[in-house]
């Protein structure tokens, strides 16, 4: 994966690498528009279920917001980064995607060959079968209709922040109020929230203090069945390391030091 | 009255949290209590009084209350406004209001001072 413009010419595994929560911007500094629609265009060709629109987005600049309408947006647990980020984009996932879209893209893919008699898919599968199911799965099961929006939508938010990272923008998830956000977006019902992600250059450095902790992989994932854990090897591992995917875990030895400063040039609490 | 307050829990709390997490120590968190002093005495409470109306007892810990959130951090503002100091003097008084919150459990953010 190589960004464009200023971007760092990084590698898939190191992007992912050094992927980490931003959580302080320079608030003066904005960002390129051809950044932003780097980070949207890698969101809209993530994949997803169905061919289906679950990923909605509003992309705010912080300054074209009314002050009433970032006031009410703000939460105490996002109000710092509300206004240090030039760019905020408020994710949604709309939860009537794939009722709506799966059966006209299905048909289309079945047209352009993606989905293939080879793997039993026909116009009258979608018609006859798939669609009926569709519908009435999504419209009788709200739990089945959350968790796939949920997972589609974060399919594409994962690509929008690794595009962030490949462009060298700092980048990071924050919840946000709904109801204030659907009064100042005017989106439509059918519309949930997700989070807000924002977006600016980073204050702090891109090491954020460090890869952030993660139990081992035996422990996450499973192999076969579930209490066998996988197990990785240690020349994988190291092949991780040298290719930056696996970086120098938080904290780094400077980072109290490095978040005193940083909290101090923007006149944050300090201690 | 900083003699008064700081034998309080909540004051000793955010001395502890301070060395703790921090490294500020003793002596010098004990300085920042005449501004809290200060604090408590535009909004006429005791320092424990200002945590109790931000958080109440649930089963299994404690939970924020907006309301006494929400008034604190205006009030902290307001606070900002009114002591003496240039810009970033009356911020950083502000901010060891917010860091007394922030160490009783109160989580606040504010916004970046430009």
């Amino acid at each position: 994966m190589n960004g464009t413009l200023e971007g760092l010419g990084m590698e898939f595994k190191e992007v992912v690498g050094r992927r980490r929560s931003i959580r302080y911007f320079l608030p003066w500094r904005p960002v390129e528009r051809d950044k932003v629609q780097t980070i949207l265009e890698a969101a809209r060709l993530a994949s997803r279920a169905g061919n289906a629109d679950f990923a909605r987005a509003i992309v705010v600049d912080r300054d074209d917001l009314a002050q009433d309408d970032l006031k009410s947006l703000t939460l105490p647990v996002n109000a710092g980064m509300i206004q240090m980020a030039p760019i905020h984009i408020y994710w949604w996932g709309d939860l009537k995607a794939f009722a709506r879209d799966m059966p006209p893209r299905a048909k289309e893919q079945v047209d352009i060959g993606v989905l293939n008699i080879s793997h039993g898919w026909t116009h009258k599968f979608i018609n006859e079968v798939a669609y009926p199911q569709v519908v009435q799965a999504f419209s009788s099961d709200d739990v089945l209709c959350a968790k796939v929006t949920g997972c589609e939508s974060g399919i594409a938010i994962s690509q929008a922040l690794l595009a962030a990272v490949d462009e060298g923008l700092g980048t990071m998830l924050c919840t946000y109020p709904e109801e204030p956000a659907r009064q100042v977006f005017g989106v439509p019902d059918h519309w949930t929230a997700l989070w807000v992600q924002f977006v600016g250059y980073p204050a702090e450095s891109w090491e954020a203090g460090g890869q952030r902790p993660r139990p081992p992989l035996g422990e996450l994932f499973h192999e076969g069945r579930y209490g066998k854990p996988f197990r990785g090897t240690e020349g994988a591992a190291a092949r991780l390391r040298a290719e930056k995917m696996i970086q120098d875990p938080a904290p780094l030895p400077w980072r109290k030091e490095e978040v005193r400063a940083v909290s101090r040039m923007l006149g944050l609490p300090e201690e | 009255m900083a003699a008064d307050i700081e034998n309080t829990q909540t004051v000793q709390s955010w001395l502890a949290g301070l060395e703790d997490q921090s490294g500020v120590s003793r002596e010098e968190g004990l300085q920042r209590l005449a501004i809290l002093t200060e604090f408590c005495t535009l909004v006429e409470k005791e320092p424990d009084q200002i945590i109790d109306e931000c958080l109440r007892e649930v089963e299994g810990g404690k939970k924020i209350r907006a309301k006494g959130r929400r008034l604190y951090a205006a009030k902290i503002s307001e606070f900002e406004q009114r002591v003496e100091g240039g810009a970033g003097e009356k911020r950083q008084k502000g901010n060891y209001i917010r860091s007394f919150l922030i160490h009783n459990g109160v989580l606040l953010q504010t916004s970046p001072l430009l």
